[in-house]
């Protein structure tokens, strides 16, 4: 819900609250100040009869349905006071019940006591309330109406420094290393927002091109020292009198080295396809691509004993950068010859809707779609660098194509889907 | 052969000075661009070794000015840059090769051999190891007059190992010298045997000795007995 939307309503509620208030009160004072009038008038008449009782004219004369004269002999203090009540009586006109105001007194006129018991109508009550429920109502529905068309009004007014800061965030990429500015506002808040923002992506910015160039830096400066460590251990195999018992202590050495440097250079390509330097501008044909890679494995999948075999379409052209693309389906192939069965196969399919590489192999100890992050691997004691899928993964999300990975009944499948 | 190594990170040129340095091969190390230019402005080399990253200068500049002096010399770019824009970009400029840190000395050794028999004979020329000769330029294979039936992958094993004769190859160097990056993926590469095999079986069968040597657990050694 929109935020003006959220205040108006909530001014419309705490509004129908106040007025609903507002109209019982009114209500009340407006009964009171006519409860006042009638008791008033109650006593002039009273005071009337009373002067024409003191001329003597006969009792019968004075009465009516509303005023009803007694004489009576014994009287108590209190009833000498004015008693007014709420009482109901039939209406003269409507001849119907209706509230009215009761005034009850006895008097002493010329030694003698009366007992005065007159009633008055009151002013319509019903009129009153539907008058006040009337005024309140039309009162409200205006201030609604006026508040509705004034935020939203005013809103857009009042909002468009906000409007403009939430689509500058929007279209804020921390890979384009542009800053964001802000024009200057009126609104205090806003300012505030602004420098916070600006502030925030500033140091976000920062942040991310020193780790950007930590990694790249990082991968390319390693490997130097690796190559100096990898020649030291050449060099100690060419020396005389080496025993047997060390050279397997040199051959880890090097192949723990030759793995430190194949990582430095899986999260260097793994950096460099997050920053898009991999764009693709060009497009690639795919089927030739998977024909080649399919070729260059072949011979080392039969090294090991598998059996590659492979049905590609011909003539599907995509949209990525032709090194990129090879790098994703060597991958594919790698980790299909790397997680096979002694003796066991592989198959890649390519189609116009996606490329698909098969092989048997052990259930993954973890959920597949796990098996994408970085160094998660099923079997996390194996040499393997776990980056792999990680770089196919990214590559797939640079490159818009969606990857999957099943597992289903001791077949490991592998689909890249391609754009429709 | 003389060899310039331009390389800043004097361990790593120590590493190849001494691998290198044979009778054969006479090696001198230029630390910087500086020196590398005063010495290429005064002796001439076979084959220069460049590191395109120096602390005072693009190595591409050593290469744009070899190119402009018209030398002979063979060069071999080493970078710890995997980046294919460099790769091409100094091929381009007339580099003969490119080399990726970190590499086998053995490799290198190997690359820096086949320019300097490119550069030195314009590849016609032909490698002998006693009984076994080897035509660079036809790919064919001689052991006494009798031509030996090699695969590529065979072929190329041959020359790797008579390049880096007497000296130590481990599995893991010949598979990357055989298949490059694509077998770096494997946990193990005694795979790399199988080919072995075949080519002893091949050399032994046209009549030849066996030189290849194998060191239990390691690899192999191409030596005469």
């Amino acid at each position: 819900m929109r935020l003006i939307t959220k205040a108006t309503l909530l001014y419309l509620i705490i509004t129908s609250l106040v007025f609903s208030i507002a109209g019982v009160v009114t209500y009340k004072t407006v009964m009171q100040s006519v409860a006042r009038e009638t008791d008033y008038s109650l006593r002039n008449n009273k005071d009337i009869l009373k002067v024409a009782i003191q001329e003597g004219k006969p009792l019968f004369a004075l009465q009516n349905e509303k005023t009803q004269i007694v004489k009576v002999t014994t009287i108590q203090a209190k009833d000498t006071l004015n008693a007014f009540s709420d009482t109901l009586a039939i209406h003269p006109y409507f001849k119907r019940l209706e509230p009215h105001r009761k005034l009850t007194i006895t008097e002493r006129i010329n030694g003698e006591y009366y007992r005065f018991t007159m009633i008055d109508v009151f002013f319509e009550t019903d009129d009153v309330s539907s008058g006040v429920t009337s005024v309140m109502t039309r009162l409200f529905f205006g201030l609604g109406l006026s508040l509705l068309v004034c935020s939203f009004l005013i809103s857009s007014w009042l909002f468009q420094p906000f409007q403009k800061s939430l689509q500058k965030i929007k279209a804020f990429n921390l890979k384009n290393n542009e800053a964001i500015t802000f024009s200057k506002t009126t609104t205090k808040e806003f300012n505030q927002l602004n420098g916070f923002i600006t502030q925030m992506t500033d140091k976000a910015r920062l942040d991310y091109i020193s780790l950007k160039e930590f990694s790249e830096n990082a991968a390319h400066e390693m490997q130097t020292p690796i190559a100096v460590a990898k020649g030291k251990l050449e060099l100690l195999l060419e020396s005389p009198n080496l025993q047997e018992a060390q050279l397997p202590l040199i051959q880890s050495a090097q192949i723990a080295l030759s793995k430190l440097s194949r990582m430095g250079q899986s999260l260097s390509l793994l950096t460099k396809i997050e920053n898009n330097e991999f764009t693709a501008k060009e497009t690639t044909d795919f089927s030739k691509l998977v024909d080649q890679a399919v070729f260059t494995f072949k011979d080392i999948a039969e090294l090991k004993n598998l059996t590659l075999e492979s049905n590609v379409e011909a003539n599907i052209i995509l949209p990525i950068n032709a090194a990129i693309a090879d790098i994703l389906v060597s991958n594919l192939l790698k980790n299909a010859i790397r997680y096979n069965v002694p003796d066991g196969w592989i198959k890649v399919k390519l189609d116009k809707k996606q490329l698909i590489v098969k092989n048997p192999g052990h259930p993954p100890k973890i959920p597949t779609n796990q098996l994408f992050e970085r160094f998660r691997k099923s079997n996390q004691s194996g040499q393997s660098l776990g980056l792999g899928l990680a770089i196919v993964k990214k590559i797939c999300e640079v490159n818009h194509l969606k990857v999957d990975y099943v597992f289903k009944e001791g077949i490991h499948c592998l689909i890249v889907k391609f754009p429709v | 052969m003389k060899l310039l190594i331009i390389e800043d990170e004097k361990a790593l040129a120590d590493n190849i000075r001494s691998y290198l340095s044979t009778n054969e091969v006479i090696c001198e190390v230029a630390e910087n661009y500086q020196e590398a230019v005063a010495k290429l402005n005064v002796y001439s080399y076979d084959v220069i070794l460049l590191d395109i990253m120096l602390p005072d200068g693009n190595g591409l500049d050593v290469l744009h000015l070899l190119k402009a002096e018209q030398s002979e010399a063979g060069i071999l770019i080493i970078s710890a840059k995997n980046s294919l824009d460099d790769r091409v970009q100094g091929l381009e400029l007339g580099a003969d090769d490119y080399l990726t840190k970190p590499f086998h000395l053995s490799e290198l050794n190997a690359r820096l051999k086949a320019i300097y028999r490119r550069r030195k004979f314009q590849g016609f020329t032909e490698i002998k190891f006693n009984e076994i000769s080897v035509d660079t330029n036809n790919h064919e294979v001689n052991i006494e007059g009798r031509q030996l039936e090699l695969t590529v992958k065979e072929y190329e094993l041959l020359l790797f190992f008579i390049s880096n004769k007497s000296r130590v190859l481990t599995k893991q160097t010949i598979a990357e010298h055989l298949w490059g990056d694509n077998v770096d993926f494997l946990d193990s590469f005694d795979f790399v045997y199988q080919h072995i095999k075949n080519l002893r079986k091949k050399i032994t069968a046209a009549g030849g000795n066996d030189y290849i040597k194998t060191i239990y657990g390691l690899g192999y050694k191409f030596h005469n007995n």
